[in-house]
């Protein structure tokens, strides 16, 4: 495939606008860019020309629907600062007051919270279920499978096997950004003996944060609620599906 | 202003003699004038004989010309009864705005033009006679002068060209020694006509006019002139700030008493007038008596977009002294529990005072008194910091010219020309490089690896009392070389660590300059002021304080703890390209694209020195460290050295090629080191150029400069480096040289 032996007009021009310039060395790339930007401005103004003439029931585009968008678009994008008589006016103001004292022994001397970048830009997803009837008592849903299922309205009567829940915990859980289910095998379950579990469930889903100090993350998972009504069936199906993620 | 309105009162006596004749004047638009004039002081049959005349575009101008200076002059009711008399429109009239509607009328005769010179010399012959009294008038009367002018700016366009031929053959006609002097004036005189031509819309006359005698110009202004040759209508000049800035402002020139009376003589005699106002309005002629100066003083010193500095501008006093340094007691290694103290005084330990402490008691009448600006307190680890710091210093080498610094170089190898900025802290332990994919990246020189702080539970964790706590906050698995900080969102133009390193700024093109924590390595605030470009920032030497410039051509003053600029530094005419302060952090010296370099004072926010002489933007800036001299670097190559005190240019240090990008003076001020674009690093001898500097009254009061072509003398030697421009020097504490740069095959 041979290459092209001559260049195409528009480069030619614009090298040498760049000639005019006075920009002698510059790298061959730089061609392009220039053009590609022109080609965009360019075509940005004819459209927004085309916009005016048709606000104005006009058939063609002249050359005051250019003008206009030229002049809209230096005000939009092509801002320039602000001028000299301005900026010495607030100067003027800004500098007549005197500089602030600066108390001593504060600490990090950082502007109030709300300028500060400091804030954490994240929010913990947490999922209170209602608690059950009978406190004290720590139930923990089996990671279901399958399809979602009724729920029985009668409250579960699992008692907790405390030692999986420690175990559970106790074990070095790589918290990086997972969800944390645990899982324990309630003893009683009476009615139901499908896979999908019954009730319950509180199952406190975190998604929990790398940066989340490690205490925290035994606080949740003995914090498990238990119960659910009928009513929030639908949303539990949610967490079902969630649930699935954390395979 | 009271010579002018004595003069109207005068011929408001006249009004009732010469009403009768009025009705036929519109033919001689001289004696409509003068009535129009006498009339508004209420006398409204004239006014009302005026009114058909109104129509005509020439009495609408002198009509808008009259009512502006009535309003000037506070006379509200006259105006009022003008206005209403003459039918005139509602809105408020401005200097510019006439000019616009003036230029707008068209090309009026030369008619007007004789009318504008005539009413012109009506408005100045009653003031006082004096070499400065029509310069003096025109300033107490800006207005009305601006709009007069305008007529005679109107004056024929086609005619610029003949004035300006006419001005160039007497100035070359003159004596050689004026010559020189008077030669200053061709520069702003030629871009204030193009410009004017531009704005009135003349674009043919502009361009003939442009080629024609761009070629005259003095070499140092090609860019600028190139700049102009691509502005060739009105609406180019609009967003070009600078511009704007520049035709709005005085050039300012400074030419002997002798030689200003030639010019005057000459361009008085011949009714030159147009070309005589058109001096008057865009150039400030600085008057000094005493001996002409010859064209290489006058080059040195010329070069910036607004002229020479004017000399009041140069007069305040600078506090250009060293603040004291506190006392620290060094904690001696042995007998911590001597216990005599007989008198029940507390315990005194001898401090080991050094060589580099101030052993004098004395205020230094030169420095500012340390309660000049409000400065952070030295906290324990401050003073942890100085006692190191004395620690190194006596182990400094001293440097001279027959003892040069080795230079140690760090090349950033695969930047791709994306290195924007680079900083060291003040005891060479890190190095942070701006790029210009808008990443921050800290590294570690010393075996030492970069740590963060542990997390907050971890913290809960360890034991606050031990020893080495500090030891322990620092979370070990996180070691590394180097970090990289991100959140910017564009190149990172300007870098500095703060002297206690805890905290890193960065300024980018995005507008903000963000300050970083060098513990957590995050970034903790944005400072978000300019909206354009921020091209460099700097840390005080105290820390709190930091100084940022970029492209709105201000440069900021900032406080870490406010959310807002604390001192807006506003003059420039172009970019502020370069923001250091001073050792004493009480001033902040700014270099800018527009050729100059100014010092600030903190406290006041007034721009108390101008320094005039570059011939093209201004990259790098150094004080040096007895405060006392300024080194810049700039496009052109050279180094030029300032005496703050009085304001003077004392030394020029040519041999670099292309940019200047980097200036740093050593530890005791012996050596200045100089990195550029050409990819050498250049040493001068700094003792030696601010050693013999015959600073003399005549020299302080008239601001002439001998200096002595002695560049070859200074320069100690000069450092090739591969193909990688220097853009960072850093003298450590024992007076090793340190630079920095991109590689760039």
């Amino acid at each position: 495939m041979s290459a092209p032996k001559t260049i195409p007009k528009d480069a030619q021009v614009m090298m040498q606008i760049l000639k005019d310039m006075g920009v002698t060395e510059y790298e061959p790339r730089v061609i392009n860019q220039m053009l590609e930007f022109t080609y965009r401005y360019v075509t940005t103004i004819i459209e927004d020309a085309k916009i005016y003439a048709t606000h104005a029931k006009k058939s063609n585009v002249d050359a005051d629907d250019i003008k206009l968008a030229i002049q809209c678009r230096m005000d939009q994008s092509f801002t320039s600062p602000p001028p000299r008589d301005f900026l010495l006016e607030v100067a003027r103001q800004k500098n007549q007051t005197p500089l602030p004292l600066i108390k001593p022994y504060t600490g990090p001397r950082l502007p109030p919270d709300r300028y500060c970048l400091t804030a954490p830009n994240y929010r913990l997803k947490s999922i209170q279920k209602k608690v059950s009837s009978s406190a004290g008592r720590i139930t923990v849903p089996r990671i279901s499978v399958g399809a979602v299922s009724s729920r029985p309205s009668t409250p579960t009567l699992g008692t907790p096997s405390v030692q999986s829940v420690s175990t559970k915990v106790g074990a070095p859980v790589s918290l990086t950004g997972q969800r944390f289910t645990v899982q324990i095998p309630s003893a009683s379950q009476t009615a139901t003996t499908k896979p999908t579990t019954p009730s319950t469930p509180a199952v406190s889903n975190v998604l929990i944060n790398q940066s989340l100090i490690g205490s925290k993350n035994i606080l949740i998972t003995t914090n498990m609620v238990s119960q659910s009504t009928g009513g929030d069936s639908l949303k539990r199906k949610h967490e079902d599906d969630d649930d699935y993620d954390a395979l | 202003m009271a010579a002018v309105q004595g003069g109207m009162v005068d011929a408001k006596d006249e009004t009732d003699i010469k009403k009768e004749p009025t009705s036929d004047g519109f033919g001689n638009n001289h004696a409509n004038d003068a009535r129009v004039l006498t009339a508004s002081p209420g006398s409204s049959a004239a006014a009302g004989n005026n009114k058909p005349a109104a129509g005509a575009p020439e009495e609408q101008q002198t009509l808008l010309a009259v009512l502006q200076f009535l309003r000037k002059n506070k006379l509200s009711e006259s105006a009022e009864i003008l206005r209403r008399e003459a039918g005139l429109p509602e809105e408020v009239l401005d200097p510019k705005g006439s000019d616009s509607t003036g230029s707008g009328q068209g090309g009026s005769t030369e008619v007007d033009g004789e009318d504008a010179s005539s009413l012109l010399s009506r408005v100045t012959l009653p003031t006082p006679g004096g070499a400065k009294a029509p310069s003096k008038a025109g300033e107490d009367q800006p207005d009305v002068n601006v709009v007069l002018s305008a007529y005679s700016q109107q004056g024929d366009p086609a005619l610029y060209e003949v004035y300006y031929s006419g001005l160039k053959k007497f100035i070359e006609s003159v004596l050689d020694c004026h010559r020189a002097e008077l030669s200053q004036v061709f520069y702003p005189l030629f871009v204030h006509m193009y410009l004017e031509l531009v704005y009135n819309n003349h674009e043919s006359e502009a361009k003939a006019f442009f080629e024609k005698f761009s070629g005259d110009q003095e070499c140092y202004y090609e860019e600028d002139l190139r700049i102009l040759s691509s502005l060739t209508k009105k609406e180019h000049m609009r967003g070009n700030e600078t511009l704007l800035d520049f035709r709005t402002s005085k050039f300012v020139l400074r030419i002997s008493r002798d030689s200003y009376q030639l010019l005057k003589r000459h361009l008085q005699e011949r009714q030159n007038n147009q070309i005589w106002n058109i001096i008057q309005e865009h150039l400030y002629i600085d008057i000094f008596d005493g001996m002409l100066r010859s064209k290489s003083q006058i080059d040195a010193m010329s070069g910036s977009l607004a002229g020479e500095a004017k000399r009041e501008a140069n007069k305040a006093k600078v506090y250009y002294g060293l603040l004291k340094e506190p006392e620290i007691e060094l904690p001696l290694d042995d007998e911590d529990e001597e216990a005599d103290n007989e008198e029940g005084k507390p315990k005194k330990k001898k401090p080991k005072k050094d060589s580099t402490g101030s052993k004098s008691k004395k205020q230094d009448p030169n420095a500012p008194s340390q309660t000049r600006i409000p400065l952070p307190e030295l906290k324990d680890s401050d003073k942890l910091d100085k006692i190191m710091y004395l620690k190194e210093s006596t182990k400094r080498v001293r440097l001279g010219p027959d003892n040069l610094p080795s230079i140690c170089f760090y090349t950033f190898l695969n930047a791709y020309q994306g290195l924007t900025a680079v900083d060291m802290t003040d005891d060479s332990s890190l190095i942070a490089g701006g790029f210009a994919d808008s990443t921050v990246r800290v590294w570690s020189v010393t075996p030492k690896k970069l740590r963060k702080v542990k997390t907050a539970a971890d913290l809960n964790l360890i034991d606050k009392e031990s020893d080495d706590v500090l030891e322990r906050i620092m979370d070990d698995k996180t070691a590394s070389e180097s970090k990289c900080l991100h959140g910017h969102s564009g190149p990172v133009y300007g870098i500095s660590f703060s002297p206690d390193r805890n905290y890193v700024l960065s300024s980018s093109e995005d507008g903000t300059v963000r300050l970083w924590s060098l513990l957590t390595f995050t970034c903790l605030v944005g400072y978000k002021g300019h909206n354009y470009p921020v091209w460099d920032t700097q840390f005080s030497p105290y820390g709190y304080y930091f100084v940022s410039g970029g492209h709105d051509r201000v440069a900021r003053l900032w406080a870490t703890d406010h959310h807002q600029p604390l001192r807006i530094f506003a003059g420039h005419l172009a970019d502020v390209t370069c923001t250091r302060f001073h050792p004493n952090a009480n001033y902040v010296a700014t270099g800018s694209s527009d050729r100059t370099i100014r010092l600030w004072d903190v406290l006041t926010g007034n721009c108390v020195r101008i320094f005039t002489g570059h011939k093209g933007p201004i990259h790098a800036l150094a004080f040096s460290p007895n405060g006392k001299f300024l080194a810049s670097g700039a496009t052109d190559g050279r180094v030029l050295l300032w005496d703050i005190g009085h304001g003077l240019m004392v030394g020029e240090l040519k041999g670099h090629t292309d940019t200047i990008y980097s200036l740093r003076f050593s530890r005791d001020g012996e050596i200045l080191a100089s990195g550029s674009m050409d990819n050498t690093v250049r040493l001068w001898d700094a003792m030696k150029a601010f050693d013999d500097l015959e600073t003399d009254d005549f020299t302080a009061a008239t601001g002439h400069i001998h200096l002595q072509d002695n560049s070859q003398e200074l320069l100690l030697g000069t450092y090739m480096t591969k193909s990688t421009p220097v853009i960072h020097l850093h003298f450590t504490r024992r007076n090793l040289l340190l630079a920095a740069g991109a590689y760039n095959p």
